[in-house]
């Protein structure tokens, strides 16, 4: 028998005035044709990113009023049905960091998942009824760490990717940066520690 | 001197702390915001990259000498190659390039840097060019230049390969053109 177990669907970078800087689509295993498909098309996970918008805000509010979490994770977000559940990260200038998660993105044979001996295979396959908290850290540490590195280098210039100030609403071009997000949306699996 | 010596009078030499990344976020800056004065003329980039380096190279070499407790002239031109990567590279930036290439001569030869603390976290404009026409450490040819010229001898100094340009490594080619003989200056008539 084969067990489902979650995986990346999309990750998403946001800015501070609510443009998207950032998009990547990660395709999901679909057990009706056996291969690997998006369960959502871009538009549409486009449209579930701009749903988190309001969450964000909203728990950014009541942090400010209980004085807490200037960085953070804000743990899920909200969950859009039974597959896909979006979290949130909003780092200290208010750049939000979105991961969609699909709870049945990847198959993994029930057999190995019964004989798996040591407790992190065993959250693995215990995972299939759910994330636990602070799963979803690691990648934002490594989002987060990404982001940085964008930041830091002198061509990249933060002015052009935001709209009011700015001059325009860019989106990140960065080679390095896609590579990042896409190594670390391909590599994740629930109890991994660090990416 | 022998090159165990050079390498010892570079770890022996005392560094100031400054933050690194201080140091390369301002190199950054200052190569980005020549790409921008200069509408993206990379080869005029360069020209001025080095041209800053050469009047850093004319002060820094009395640091250098200061620093490094330096006695006697080098005998050849391989002994300054080895005090420029053992004892100059690592007072001033931490790091010891290595020597490569020499022609039969003595006169040309490769520094290769493994690290390159300036280019940490530099990804070159993606506009076709950049990657051709610039060369994003250009500086460091002006200082070698510059701080050779003050101890007389003329080089010439450029990178042949970089690894933002997507080479394997970094290396930079410097020739000794000749040795600069004391003038007197002109006698007035």
């Amino acid at each position: 028998m084969a067990t489902a177990i979650p995986s990346i669907a999309c990750l998403g970078v946001i800015g501070r005035n609510n443009n998207p800087l950032h998009t990547s689509i990660f395709p999901s295993y679909d057990p009706s044709t056996n291969s690997f498909q998006p369960v959502r098309t871009p538009l549409q996970f486009a449209l579930i990113l701009s749903s988190t918008l309001d969450v964000f805000e909203l728990r950014s509010r009541q942090n400010a009023a209980a004085g807490v979490g200037l960085t953070g994770d804000f743990g899920l977000l909200h969950a859009v049905d039974d597959r896909l559940a979006a979290y949130g990260f909003e780092t200290n200038t208010g750049t939000r960091f979105v991961v969609i998660v699909d709870m049945r993105g990847r198959r993994m044979d029930g057999a190995v998942a019964a004989g798996l001996a040591d407790s992190r295979d065993k959250r693995i396959a215990g995972a299939a009824t759910g994330l636990r908290e602070g799963e979803m850290r690691p990648v934002f540490k490594a989002m987060q760490v990404a982001y940085i590195r964008l930041m830091q280098n002198p061509f990249f210039d933060p002015d052009e990717h935001s709209p009011p100030a700015g001059q325009g609403g860019k989106k990140i071009t960065s080679r390095k940066f896609g590579e990042e997000m896409r190594r670390i949306g391909e590599n994740w699996t629930p109890g991994v520690t660090n990416l | 001197m022998a090159s165990s010596k050079a390498s010892r009078l570079g770890e022996e030499t005392r560094m100031d702390k400054v933050n690194a990344e201080l140091v390369v976020l301002t190199y950054g800056t200052i190569v980005a915001q020549l790409c921008k004065d200069f509408d993206s003329d990379y080869v005029e980039v360069n020209k001025q990259l080095d041209k800053m380096g050469y009047n850093i190279g004319l002060r820094l070499i009395e640091d250098y000498l200061a620093k490094s407790n330096t006695v006697r002239r080098c005998s050849n031109f391989r002994e300054t190659a080895e005090m420029i990567a053992k004892v100059g590279f690592k007072i001033f930036l931490n790091i010891t390039p290595t020597i490569t290439n020499w022609t039969s001569d003595g006169k040309q030869f490769s520094l290769v840097f493994d690290e390159n603390p300036f280019a940490d976290f530099v990804e070159l404009p993606d506009d076709g060019r950049a990657q051709d026409e610039l060369w994003y450490s250009n500086i460091l040819c002006g200082v070698l230049r510059g701080a050779l010229e003050m101890v007389q001898m003329q080089v010439e100094a450029h990178f042949i390969s970089d690894v933002l340009r997507g080479n394997d490594t970094t290396e930079m080619r410097i020739s000794l053109i000749r040795y600069i003989d004391d003038e007197l200056p002109p006698e007035d008539d």
